[in-house]
């Protein structure tokens, strides 16, 4: 819908009616897409970042690979196979008849390039400190139309984490950020006007071939309200993450998988925690029906671990604890027998706005925790004070606590959660287990069928026999689709809304 | 004149200073921008790299005067998250705010004088009466709820205007619209109070035994009168605006300089936090004399020199 100036728009219903025929006519093909926050920066080594993937991952900038968002498998995108060499190599080949923005052909040497850029320290780039931190990683074009990369260590799912590394033009500057991507992808970048909109419009040249959407006009409004009405009023097309007391058109609102888990991290290290029936306790104290469609979405899914349904590694025999508040009194009652300081006054941390409704959880937790016999007081923190309860090194005599958190695996491996979470060499867990800790080496190095069963195994041993946390949901978002448009919103809408896949009706 | 304005630059000189000093330290005091900045998965050396990049490991004075430093010569360093020079941002956004702050108060100072001495011509009479409720309420809405409410009602259900966004004169018929509503009220009751003042001066009698008409009483004799403390309240609204009005800016999706503000301090981007409060402080230093000019225009017996002593 267009506006030129309120006289135009009351001369009459008629003149409106027919300015919208003609522009849903003449102007069919682009939409525009409505989202909370503007991208603070374009650069294709970013397409990791929340406010940056929406608009440039695999609509400007592409990558080798990407993950199928319904089964997390892995695709072929500007790599058509890719095959490993020995324990250390994976060589890629490239699809041919590609090329760049710029008029630029793919070519091995900006494989590597791109790679080697991503690499670089002083453009922290996402993908680099999430995903190859702990990696040496070479890429070197074997010929034109092949790249090989080389670790320090066995990556067995390099294809995977190739999906989050954008690949750009040779014209890319190597050690400074831009706001002018130059990718492969069926979009090019042709507006951006800081604090309005970016508009994408369509590469004729596309390996592809053309697309229904001819283009894209993205803005931004932070208010979830706006971001539904827009959309209502036929402004845009697609808003993504509107929030669920937004989400009341049953014609337009869709709930879909974001890949987040919600959880709590139970400081196994400290008394009375570091007693499994009374971490097992705070599980069954816990009435998730109670919480879903009132302070969660009615579509959250009950959990049991970090890692979402269709990723590599996930386990689906394990189920959520049920809601047992006499069994957890039973527990709690003999860890005191035993001694536990059971009545220990336990600091929930909660963190404002890690999602909706995040205080209330905290407070509906502590009632359900009191109500079998918890001691507990309330700690909100701010997201600087969060971040440092989060990471080692933890305070030396803290209190016992219950950590508020969550977590999103888009990538669909289980190594993209279950060591950071888990492994006592890491940031984040409490607790040392030598066992699981093995298992969790175990599984990040095997491949295939062994990886899948190591990591079920890893994971049944978290939920089951250590108890670290309380799983509460994989969550879901609402984004509001315009009827005028076919989009399914899935996991990776979040992430790389890709403009390829919307039709019009 | 040019003495008044040498020592006003000063004045303001030393406030300016005061007022950097104490944002520079406020805003360390919100915690490491690095963890922001990073994602939770980033090692300890990524974290020391980042933080070596942009200063943040140097000692706080030596920061504060390189930012010092960096100030005097308009240099507010990089914006971490844009990746690139503070200032750019800021100068993008305030001209946004300052023309939403120009058009919502010019219209809200044209209809407040124009209710206010009608109101004020018959005091306790029905026109009064109900211009009183209309413009305490208001006064009173907060913005957030009539701005959700506006979208709602004249986009969604109506059709008539655009949500949000910036464009032609639809876009500012709703945010201008939620913006006035509260300078509207307090200014139509600064207009009526003033305007009583004034229409029960000697010279206002003396112009009516004289035979002059209504409209001539309240618009030429009254109203010069009663414009000073207008001007007051409306300047000190007005320096309110310029640094953002950020709910609207917010809702509306305009980007000013107080949805700037707003989303950095959040992102704890520093360097842009320091340049955007340094620019409106100009800005509220520069309107401040602007004040001081339409005081001693409008009044003669207020001379420059005297308005602000």
């Amino acid at each position: 819908m267009e506006y030129r100036g309120l006289p135009r728009v009351i001369a009459g219903p008629a003149v409106l009616a027919i300015s919208l025929l003609a522009a849903a006519s003449l102007h069919a093909k682009p939409v525009t897409i409505v989202v909370d926050t503007e991208p603070d920066q374009l650069d294709p080594c970013q397409i990791d970042k929340s406010q940056v993937g929406p608009v440039i991952k695999s609509n400007v900038i592409e990558t080798l690979t990407e993950i199928d968002p319904f089964d997390g498998t892995v695709l072929p995108r500007l790599a058509t196979e890719w095959v490993r060499l020995d324990a250390t190599t994976w060589q890629f080949d490239l699809r041919g008849g590609v090329t760049f923005h710029d008029g630029s052909p793919l070519t091995a040497e900006a494989v590597a390039v791109s790679m080697r850029r991503t690499l670089v320290p002083e453009l922290s780039c996402e993908s680099a400190l999430k995903y190859f931190a702990a990696i040496k990683l070479t890429a070197e074009p074997v010929d034109d139309d092949t790249v090989r990369f080389t670790t320090d260590i066995p990556v067995e799912i390099l294809p995977t984490m190739m999906a989050s590394v954008g690949i750009s033009s040779l014209a890319t500057p190597l050690n400074e950020i831009t706001r002018a991507p130059i990718g492969t992808g069926p979009y090019v970048l042709s507006e951006w006007v800081p604090g309005q909109r970016v508009v994408l419009s369509a590469y004729p040249g596309y390996w592809g071939g053309p697309a229904e959407v001819t283009g894209a006009t993205y803005v931004w409004r932070q208010d979830s309200a706006v971001r539904a009405a827009m959309v209502a009023a036929g402004e845009a097309d697609i808003a993504p993450r509107i929030a669920v007391q937004d989400a009341t058109d049953g014609s337009m609102d869709f709930a879909y998988s974001n890949a987040v888990t919600t959880s709590f991290r139970i400081d196994g290290a400290i008394a009375p925690l570091d007693d499994v029936r009374v971490r097992r306790a705070a599980n069954l104290a816990i009435d998730r029906d109670a919480l879903r469609g009132t302070l969660f979405s009615a579509e959250a899914i009950p959990a049991a671990q970090q890692v979402p349904p269709g990723a590599t590694g996930y386990n689906p025999e394990l189920t959520p604890y049920a809601f047992d508040p006499g069994e957890a009194r039973r527990l709690l009652a003999a860890a005191r027998a035993d001694g536990a300081p059971v009545d220990t006054e336990i600091v929930l941390i909660g963190r404002y706005n890690i999602y909706s409704n995040a205080e209330e959880v905290v407070q509906a937790v502590q009632a359900m925790l009191a109500d079998v016999g918890f001691k507990t007081s309330i700690k909100m923190t701010d997201s600087a004070e969060w971040f440092k309860l989060a990471l080692k090194p933890f305070a030396e005599g803290r209190a016992p606590n219950i950590f508020q958190t969550g977590h999103d695996n888009t990538m669909g491996d289980a190594v993209f959660t279950v060591p950071a979470k888990y492994a006592s060499t890491e940031r984040q867990a409490t607790m040392t287990v030598p066992e699981l800790d093995r298992l969790i080496a175990e599984a990040s190095v095997a491949s295939g069928e062994e990886r899948r069963a190591k990591f079920a195994e890893a994971l049944r041993m978290i939920h089951e026999d250590i108890v670290p946390d309380i799983i509460l949901f994989h969550m879901v978002e609402f984004a509001r689709v315009n009827p005028r448009i076919t989009y399914v919103p899935n996991v990776s809408t979040g992430t790389a809304l890709q403009l390829r896949q919307i039709s019009f009706k | 004149m040019l003495k008044f304005l040498l020592r006003r630059t000063l004045q303001s000189a030393v406030a300016l200073l005061a007022l950097v000093t104490v944002v520079f330290f406020l805003a360390r005091l919100t915690g490491d921008p690095v963890d922001l900045f990073l994602p939770l998965e980033a090692t300890e050396e990524a974290r020391a790299r980042v933080a070596a990049q942009y200063g943040f490991d140097q000692p706080i004075p030596v920061q504060y005067v390189r930012y010092l430093g960096g100030v005097l010569s308009l240099d507010f360093g990089p914006s971490i998250f844009q990746g690139r020079p503070a200032i750019d941002p800021v100068l993008e956004a305030f001209p946004v705010t300052l023309m939403l702050a120009l058009v919502t108060m010019s219209i809200a100072a044209a209809l407040a004088i124009l209710v206010g001495a009608v109101a004020a011509y018959r005091p306790d009479g029905v026109f009064d009466r109900i211009a009183s409720v209309v413009t305490l309420i208001g006064a009173s809405t907060p913005d957030f709820w009539l701005a959700i409410v506006a979208i709602l009602f004249f986009s969604v259900s109506l059709g008539l205007l655009p949500t949000s966004g910036t464009g032609g004169i639809a876009f500012w018929v709703l945010p201008v619209g939620v913006l006035l509503t509260r300078p509207l009220g307090v200014l139509t009751q600064v207009v009526r109070s003033s305007f009583l003042n004034a229409l029960s001066a000697p010279y206002v009698r003396t112009a009516r035994a004289k035979g002059a008409s209504t409209r001539r009483v309240i618009f030429v004799h009254a109203l010069r009168n009663a414009l000073l403390p207008v001007i007051t309240v409306a300047g000190d609204l007005l320096a309110g605006f310029l640094n953002g009005a950020v709910v609207v800016e917010t809702i509306f999706g305009w980007p000013g300089i107080g949805h700037l503000m707003i989303s950095s301090i959040r992102q704890r981007d520093f360097a842009v936090v320091q340049a955007a409060i340094l620019v409106t402080a100009v800005a509220v230093f520069v309107m401040n004399i602007l004040i001081d000019f339409a005081y001693a225009r409008l009044d003669p017996r207020v001379s420059v020199r005297q308005a602000k002593q």
